[in-house]
């Protein structure tokens, strides 16, 4: 394990090298992200003010307020590369240069995006978390700041990347075996959008497909971590959706082997 | 060290037909042809050795490299380097050897040279001590401290070979795999390559495969080539040995004063010689025959030449490499 990870730390730092070359791509992602938030609170301030209803499916607009923000801290967590970045290597062919080298494949993709990620989430999350908190104050008067809250949140979303890396990195090898399905991975977005509740909380939708909804792994990338952090998951419930989330990861890590294996006899046969 | 047995790889190439219609038609019946780029081909190599692997474009060389290094799986026989199959096991399998495709680099776009080496270090486990005398060496011959502070994507294609093949010698590897690593190098960087490759093979004993298409390199590293044509191997064994076996061709140069002399010559008409075994050019008064020497003797080629035309200068050599390999290739092998 500590031999591992000695072998996998440079890739986390070659990840921070690469963001620090590229931050001006990631200064419009995260604008792009940023306005995409105004205009779902604009929406929805406008669907609360036309109703007369204090509270819709559970999420008063000061709730409604908190979650936006959340989704967009969390999408931002779990956000993965690995789809467009598995079909672009195999395409130009420098997958070979990893297939050269005694790593797995997929964990130097893992570490490598963590570098990228680590740094820049730690610097928005703080100031996010601290947003969510201000609001959540000076609307109901009394700070409802949770420390155990807050770590579980972070923990699902931990795993909720997870299951979010190994998914696009699946995705990335589906699209070379059935060739090129380019489209699909915008399609892909807004479809994983929806099913996560990035869009609509999934309480907000009819009983039976909230059900299908929630157990479908998409609720676990963003949907869960929002919930754990604004409380709505406790006790019973809370170890069901965290239990759910690693049945997830598991379930994309095997997947991503086996496509992984798949695709290196597909590569060879076709060449790079 | 390495054997390789009856190696065969066959490549599924999806034809289209041309236009729309073309278009459509694959898309829901996609016609698939089947091209051979290596025909059981079988060749073995001794630890230590320098085994130079020629053949012209297309020829299956990059193929061949490719089913050692693990990267493709044949399509039948077998491929053994150091006891171990290469697609069975990549991972402990690629710690054993080096690999340089000059056509594209394994080195991390972003990070400067450096930090390469570091992520390298840990990746291959080199132990601390022996990753210092390795890069002071490498640093040495191939003079990688001008650049070494550079983000990779910022160096000169010959920076970057170089960069290159310090990587795939920073684990001492027991076999080295070089693709083509002189492309587009001047004579220096040319040199320094070579003499890195040559160092390494001597004092460590590496094995080491290496294509190319300069015949310098071959000539310069190595004792032995394996000649290779459209999949099949055509010949195996030592230059001295491609010299003799298809080597009986000589040049005859002179200078003379008579403006048509090729012509009033005519050696294929005189000798009775088909067009593979003479060929003449000029170049202003210097005409330049080549010949086989089995099928006409040198003196007969001298004595016919000098009491024809008058001649001013005249000298015969041995065809160099170089000009057997071009008529290998010409002739679409043997
Ligand atoms: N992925 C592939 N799919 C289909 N055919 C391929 C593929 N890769 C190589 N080939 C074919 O196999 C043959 C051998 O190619 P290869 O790259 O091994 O040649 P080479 O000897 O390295 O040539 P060069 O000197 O030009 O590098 C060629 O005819 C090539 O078109
Ligand atoms: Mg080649």
């Amino acid at each position: 394990m500590k031999r591992k990870l000695k072998i996998y730390l440079p890739f986390v730092n070659a990840g921070m090298q690469e963001v620090a070359t590229y931050r001006v791509n990631w200064i419009f992602f995260m604008l792009g992200e940023a306005l995409s938030c105004f205009v779902t609170y604009f929406i929805w301030a406008a669907v609360y003010s036309s109703g007369d209803k204090e509270s819709m499916n559970g999420f008063t607009m000061p709730q409604m307020i908190v979650y936006i923000v959340l989704m967009f801290l969390t999408g931002t967590i779990i956000a993965s590369d690995g789809a467009y970045v598995v079909g672009e290597e195999i395409r130009d062919g420098s997958i070979i240069m990893r297939m050269i080298k005694p790593v797995s494949y997929n964990a130097t993709f893992l570490f490598q995006e963590l570098g990228n990620k680590l740094p820049t989430e730690i610097a928005i999350a703080a100031p996010m978390i601290i947003t969510v908190e201000v609001i959540r104050t000076m609307i109901s008067g009394v700070l409802q700041f949770n420390a155990l809250s807050l770590i579980l949140y972070l923990f699902s979303c931990a795993l909720a990347y997870l299951i979010s890396f190994y998914f696009n990195i699946c995705f990335g090898f589906t699209a070379f075996v059935i060739k090129y399905l380019w489209g699909a991975n915008m399609m892909k977005n807004v479809v994983v959008g929806f099913l996560s509740g990035a869009v609509v909380p999934l309480s907000f939708l009819p009983g039976v497909l909230e059900k299908v909804f929630l157990f479908l792994p998409f609720a676990s990338l963003n949907y869960t971590p929002v919930m754990i952090y604004m409380g709505k998951y406790t006790g019973a419930q809370l170890l069901y959706y965290i239990g759910l989330q690693v049945f997830w990861v598991l379930f994309f890590f095997g997947l991503s082997k086996l496509l992984w294996r798949i695709s290196v006899k597909r590569l060879s046969s076709q060449g790079g | 060290m390495i054997t390789v047995d009856k190696l065969r790889k066959e490549f599924k190439k999806t034809v289209k037909e041309p236009g729309l219609k073309g278009s459509v038609k694959s898309l829901f019946k996609p016609k698939s042809e089947k091209v051979v780029a290596v025909r059981d081909i079988s060749f073995s190599v001794e630890e230590g050795e320098i085994l130079g692997f020629i053949g012209p474009n297309g020829a299956g060389k990059s193929t061949v490299i490719k089913m050692l290094t693990g990267i493709l799986t044949p399509t039948a026989g077998s491929c053994t380097i150091n006891g171990k199959n290469p697609t069975q096991n990549r991972q402990s399998y690629v710690k054993e050897i080096g690999v340089v495709f000059g056509q594209r680099t394994q080195l991390w776009w972003d990070l400067p040279l450096r930090e390469t080496y570091g992520v390298l270090k840990e990746i291959y486990e080199v132990p601390e001590d022996s990753y210092n005398r390795r890069m002071a060496f490498l640093n040495e011959v191939l003079e990688l401290e001008e650049f070494i502070a550079s983000p990779v994507r910022t160096l000169s294609l010959g920076q970057r070979m170089r960069a290159d093949i310090a990587a795939s010698l920073l684990h001492s590897p027991k076999v080295l795999f070089l693709d083509e690593p002189t492309i587009g190098l001047d004579v220096v960087v040319k040199d320094n390559i070579r003499k890195a490759i040559e160092y390494i093979n001597r004092h460590e004993k590496t094995t080491v495969i290496l294509t190319t298409h300069d015949l310098a390199d071959i000539e310069q590293l190595s004792k032995r080539i394996v000649m290779i044509d459209k999949g099949t191997k055509v010949f195996d064994g030592s230059i001295a040995g491609l010299k003799t076996q298809y080597g009986q061709i000589r040049e005859l140069t002179f200078e003379t004063g008579v403006a048509n002399a090729a012509a009033v010559l005519e050696y294929a008409k005189h000798f009775s010689l088909g067009e593979e075994d003479v060929s003449v050019e000029t170049e202003g008064n210097v005409v330049k025959v080549r010949f086989n020497s089995a099928a006409v003797p040198v003196s007969d080629i001298l004595s016919y030449t000098l009491n024809k035309v008058s001649v001013s200068d005249i000298s015969v050599k041995d065809a160099d490499i170089e000009e057997i390999i071009r008529r290998l290739y010409g002739q679409g092998a043997v």
